[in-house]
């Protein structure tokens, strides 16, 4: 009994919580399962499509036995896609259907409801129309487990009721379902779906799972006993570039038993796999160096601002794009638990330790709300960012815009502060930021696979990459930043506001960074080291781009990124790489000392 | 700039006298538990010190008197002391914990036998020689390509930045087989002296101070010579030395190929004083920190680096145990305070303060109006550059 | 215009472009060797970037820069250029400001410029004797230990001229040798500079037509890039095409 409603229970409610919590909760909705198992079948009879009271007329007819064959009953069955059809032949073949002897001499197959009275009857429900069976008077009948005989079956039909269970999602109405019972089908090495797939071949119209039962076909016939079946396979496999089947054809290959006219095809059809796979790995390995390249842009961009326009060193800027990573952290806990953290010092006054704490209560959300915390994170982190950036600008670096060299120094000493702030406030060790469920999956073209992060973070990119280029081309204020940047005492004799100019424009190359770390918070951890790792790559990207131009910015930052990606990739190793990376840069400033996009003055230095 | 000369002279005169007379005898000859006597510990806390303070002169070789800002001195320090620590290594014998007559590491990763470029290593002199030749080969490529193509002032730091970091990344790999992210470590004799004991420690003590001295003296000379006056004016104008018709490129390559000398001789002291050598060493970090000592002390003299590197070190060692979570907090805000308040750092405080009591004193007089024009020099000097 | 004689500077056909924009067009200018030759024009006529394609701060896009008889300018660094005797000052003074005015004549006394000479290289009696001749050309003899920082601005522009003599080059390229100068001290540049020809080759750009007038002996009009004409001041002065193009703005000066 109990099986049955919880196949209905599964089936109404298809998996998005993993199995065991399901096992958990089972007892406190045995209620409401039993009420599932009950509608599931009488709902079927409504909702089940024009066909339905077919589709049940022809299951009574499997399980009587009479009127035609059992087996072609069965495979008119698996056409249906049904779910109903699946769950009444499994509980069939657990003897879980019972024969119900109508008053009027006919057999009546029945289910049981799971839910038993105090002594131990259920009632009964009737598979040709899915309501309870009733006596003359309109009283429901209620029924012990032995009061009724089992339809029986043996072990032909079992196997037959197997098969049609198997092909049966190859009819269901929902195209990853069918997917995956083709795949299931494909691996299973049973010659006997061959048939079955050919003719759900004709009738599949959506071309991915076309596809799949090609290759599963092919993947089955590979088994075959006649070498030109398998050549022919073979060939088809090559064809359809089936990674899957290469560990197969490899084997092929390399068996002595195979004929050798088979050993040649399965060669060249290997070869013809891997280089398949080649290419996947080859545009994977751009894609990934685009969508690296875009964080790096995003970083680099706002060090563009920094440094390219304002001649800012901003050693700093690794713990702004930290601020960003951290902001999305508090803002996710912020949208759960809530955020607290308290720093001790180690000094005390007047008897009593020094020390901060802080708690903020969490909104505790769940869903889609939850799902949206990312969204808040996006302009929260950057200006979290443009105010740490705003406060070095007129703590710090508003004394050292005439020395360079010493706003590096000065830089590096807020960075120390900084990233030791972090540990006290975060902790020394990594946080972990869940990513959101809407860019977790990925799609996959032609077996490469994009993830929705990445191409999220590449599409930010060209809108962050674009938003930029407009302030600063388009906008009045764009217009003062770059008078300011060019000389500023010009600007200032001119009746500009520098420093004003000069704290916006540092904020917003802050703000980018700060952005940039929400990013870095999806892709991988968040510690208060992160934006270490970043500094070096950044500071190569915009001198290798040309200081001061942004376009020099956005082709180094992805010519960088893929350049480092596709090297990791060939040398199979992500340091030697970096290396090599780093080496060819310092050779390419040796034949463009500017960058790409050197700005040429016309000033003695 | 003449008249602190002589302070300076007999500062250094005395400081000499003190480390390389006094200490080590205080250590030697007095008994453990007298009042004046020196622990080995002191003794190899200050023999760090001093090669801190030799690295520090070199930064301030480049930084202070060529305008030349490198973040890449602790790689030649740390190729330096990784030349060292090879020789070092091969002297542990078959007294490491595989019993082998090559270096645990190397058992460890699965050799049997001693690479080749480990062979003469066993050998003290070539070790010595290849601590001066390989920062000296790396500076001199390096360095010839960066001042070939005229990178300078900050594009020249985040390029050695960038060097640093693909050194330390290199070290970090096992398959270079010079000991992955351990580096090496226990070691045991050196040129036939057990480390372990307190005269061999005492000893590299010694030579540190006679390193730094023989430094300090070598750095005098050259920064009073004709080339100290074009280094300097490399700093000061680079544009205008070109019109004067000095390459500078041969000049600057010169500076850099010098001090990446003296950061290697420097590590390769080091490393038998503190017994370890790791990749961590090349970190850019350990440059910028050196680039504090400089700062510190002060930027364009002398002693003002070993100066910098005695007192910052000094206030590391205290920190680092009495709150060992705020240290890099210390360092950090001293470092903003020192670049933003003290441009020219301990050195230079006597004479700060002397002008801030003048300014005070006597609002009105010929004093604070030169004081005054020299502000304004001051400030139309970054516009000529 | 082809070249009859010796010409110790020779530009034909040069050009050169920023970013599309021709700062240099078809340039071709000769000059004699000793003569004294003052070049005019208006703001972005091409006067400095003439200047920095002779010293070899920028290399042409395309013609010829040669300096005495035959040696290639363009395929030299401003160092070498300078090795060979063209001594250039800027426009803005630009001295070491952190050496005293001795040390800034003594950096820029001629003889070997190489890294071992000047590790070895000491001040000689012959040596500070020529250092003082050259600081007492340029009246700073008494101001020898002062910081070149804390000279005037007209004292910097001396103190340049100063290093520019001390290398005892064959051409002396000036730039606006007056700006920022009293009139006195306008005056007295002026003087020095006359003193100097016929010894060296020398070239001023000049705005101050009080100044032109009172060295020029030939001029040379500079406009968009090439020469638009050469004379006297008076030739120049009195030619529409000049008139024009300039002058004719800047009538009274």
């Amino acid at each position: 009994m109990l099986i049955v409603s919880c196949l209905t229970c599964l089936g109404a409610e298809p998996g998005l919580r993993p199995f065991y919590n399901r096992m958990k909760s089972l007892r406190k909705y045995l209620a409401i399962l039993t009420w599932c198992a009950a509608a599931g079948l009488a709902l079927a009879a409504d909702s089940g499509g024009p066909d339905s009271p077919a589709i049940r007329k022809e299951l009574v007819q499997v399980i009587l036995g009479i009127d035609g064959d059992r087996q072609t009953l069965l495979n008119d069955l698996s056409e249906t896609g049904s779910k109903l059809v699946g769950d009444t032949l499994l509980a069939w073949t657990r003897g879980s259907i019972y024969l119900y002897p109508s008053p009027d001499g006919t057999k009546q197959p029945v289910l049981l409801e799971d839910a038993q009275d105090a002594t131990g009857k259920a009632r009964a429900i009737r598979l040709s129309d899915g309501e309870f069976l009733k006596d003359a008077a309109g009283k429901e009948l209620r029924f012990g487990d032995n009061d009724l005989i089992a339809a029986d079956t043996d072990m032909r039909l079992r196997s037959a009721i197997r098969q049609t269970v198997d092909t049966l999602a190859l009819a269901s109405p929902d195209k990853d379902a069918r997917f995956s019972a083709v795949t299931k089908l494909g691996n299973s090495q049973k010659s006997m779906y061959v048939p079955i797939l050919q003719a759900r071949l004709t009738k599949e119209t959506d071309s991915t799972v076309k596809r799949a039962i090609l290759e599963g076909i092919a993947s089955l016939q590979i088994g075959d006993r006649d070498p030109q079946v398998q050549i022919a396979a073979v060939g088809h496999l090559a064809a359809l570039h089936s990674i899957g089947n290469l560990e197969t054809l490899q084997k092929l290959a390399a068996s002595p038993k195979t004929d050798p006219q088979l050993i040649k095809a399965a060669n060249a059809a290997v070869g013809s796999i891997q280089s398949h796979i080649w290419w996947v790995n080859f545009f994977g390995t751009i894609f990934r160096g685009i969508s690296l390249g875009s964080i790096l842009l995003v970083v680099a961009l706002g060090l563009a601002i920094t440094f390219g326009l304002m001649g800012v060193i901003n050693m700093a800027h690794g713990e702004m794009i930290a601020i960003g990573a951290y902001t999305s952290y508090v803002v996710q806990n912020l949208f759960g638990t809530g955020f607290a953290f308290a720093i001790n010092l180690p000094f005390s006054f007047m008897g009593k330790q020094l020390g901060f704490s802080l708690s903020l209560p969490g909104l505790n959300a769940t869903g889609w709300f939850y799902q949206s915390y990312f969204l808040f994170v996006l302009p929260l982190s950057f200006l979290a960012a443009a105010l740490a950036g705003l406060v070095l600008e007129r703590a710090v670096i508003q004394f050292l815009y005439r020395r360079p060299l010493e706003s590096l120094l000065a830089t590096w000493g807020v960075s120390l502060v900084m990233q030791q702030l972090f540990r006290m406030v975060f902790g020394a060790n990594n946080v972990q930021v869940n990513s959101p469920t809407w860019l977790l999956g990925h799609c996959t073209l032609n077996d490469v696979s994009f993830g929705y992060n990445r191409l999220f973070v590449i599409g930010f990119a060209i809108m962050i990459v674009l938003g930029t280029w407009l302030l600063l081309a388009k906008t009045p204020l764009g217009l003062l930043i770059r008078a300011v940047m060019q000389n500023r005492s010009m600007a200032s004799c001119m009746g500009v506001r520098t420093t004003r100019v000069n704290m916006l424009t540092f904020a917003f190359g802050s703000g980018l960074a700060g952005l940039a770390g929400a990013f870095l918070s999806q892709i991988g951890n968040v510690g208060p080291s992160l934006g270490q790792s970043y500094i070096v790559d950044s500071f190569m990207t915009v001198v290798v781009g040309g200081v001061g131009s942004i376009i020099g910015t956005v082709y180094s930052a992805l010519g960088i990124g893929t350049a480092d990606q596709v090297l990791q990739q060939l040398l199979g190793s992500p340091v030697l790489g970096k290396i090599i990376v780093l080496t060819c840069i310092i050779l390419f400033l040796q034949w463009k000392p500017g960058g790409l996009f050197a700005i040429r003055g016309r000033s003695l230095d | 700039m003449h008249k602190p000369t002589n302070y300076e002279l007999w500062f250094v005169a005395v400081a000499a006298l003190f480390l390389l007379f006094i200490l080590p005898g205080l250590n030697a000859f007095t008994a453990p538990g007298s009042v004046l006597h020196v622990s080995d510990f002191t003794i190899n806390l200050y023999g760090k010190y001093l090669c801190y303070g030799i690295v520090a002169i070199s930064v301030d070789l480049l930084w202070g008197y060529t305008g030349l800002l490198s973040l890449g001195q602790c790689l030649f320090f740390a190729l330096g002391g990784y030349m060292m620590g090879m020789y070092l290594m091969r002297m542990i014998g078959d007294l490491g914990q595989y019993h082998q007559p090559i270096p645990d590491f190397l058992v460890f990763l699965g050799w049997s036998k001693l690479p080749a470029f480990w062979q003469p290593f066993s050998s003290f002199k070539f070790a010595t020689m290849m601590a001066i030749l390989l920062p000296a080969v790396v500076a001199l490529g390096f360095g010839f390509l960066a001042f070939r193509s005229r990178i300078k002032g900050v594009y020249f730091s985040i390029l050695t930045q960038a060097l640093t970091y693909a050194g330390c990344l290199l070290f970090f790999r096992n398959d270079m087989l010079m000991g992955g992210n351990n580096g090496f470590t226990d070691f045991k004799f050196i040129a036939g002296h057990d480390l372990r004991l307190p005269a061999t420690q005492r000893e590299l003590y010694i030579c540190s101070v006679l390193l730094l001295l023989a430094t300090y003296g070598l750095c005098k000379w050259l920064t009073n010579s004709k080339f100290g006056k074009v280094q300097c004016a490399i700093r000061d104008s680079e544009n205008r030395v070109l019109f004067s018709g000095y390459a500078t490129a041969h000049f600057k390559l010169f500076v850099f190929v010098l001090a990446a000398i003296i950061a290697g001789l420097a590590g390769a002291l080091y490393v038998p004083q503190v017994g370890i050598i790791n990749p961590s060493e090349m970190a850019t970090d350990k440059s910028l920190e050196a680039i504090v000592w400089v700062s510190v002390g002060g930027r364009g003299t002398l002693i003002g680096p070993v100066i910098g590197a005695f007192a910052v070190n000094a206030m590391k060692s205290w920190a680092t145990r009495a709150y060992p979570d705020l240290w890099l907090m210390f360092l950090g805000l001293t470092f903003i305070l020192v670049t933003l308040f003290m441009p020219k750092g301990i050195v230079g405080l006597p004479a700060q303060i002397g002008a801030l009591r003048r300014r005070f004193q006597q609002p009105k007089t010929d004093a604070s109006e030169v004081a005054n024009s020299k502000r304004v020099e001051e400030q139309i000097k970054p516009n000529l550059k | 215009m082809p070249p009859s004689k010796k010409f110790i500077l020779t530009l034909e056909e040069v050009n050169k472009s920023f970013e599309g924009f021709r700062a240099i067009s078809n340039l071709t200018f000769y000059m004699d060797e000793g003569e004294l030759r003052v070049i005019i024009g208006p703001n972005g006529a091409g006067k400095s970037s003439m200047m920095d394609l002779i010293t070899g701060r920028t290399k042409p896009d395309s013609g010829k820069i040669e300096f005495g008889f035959d040696t290639d300018l363009t395929k030299l660094n401003e160092a070498q250029i300078t090795r060979l005797g063209i001594g250039r000052k800027f426009q803005t003074p630009s001295v070491y400001i952190e050496h005293t005015v001795f040390e800034n004549i003594w950096l820029s006394l001629e003889g070997s410029r190489s890294v071992w000479t000047t590790l070895f290289s000491r001040v000689t009696k012959e040596r500070r004797d020529r250092i003082y001749d050259v600081l007492k050309i340029v009246s700073l003899e008494g101001k020898a230990d002062w910081k070149a920082g804390a000279l005037s601005h007209g004292q910097k522009q001396w103190l340049e001229i100063g290093m520019l003599l001390a290398l005892n080059p064959k051409l002396l390229l000036v730039d606006e040798p007056a700006a920022g100068m009293t009139d006195e001290e306008t005056h007295k540049t002026g003087e020095l500079l006359l003193s100097l020809e016929g010894k060296h080759s020398i070239v001023v750009i000049e705005h101050d037509m009080t100044f032109v007038r009172q060295i020029a002996r030939k001029v040379t009009v500079l406009h968009q890039g090439s020469v638009l004409c050469e004379g006297t001041v008076d030739e120049v002065q009195n030619s529409e095409k000049v008139m024009e193009v300039y002058l004719g703005r800047k009538k009274k000066h």
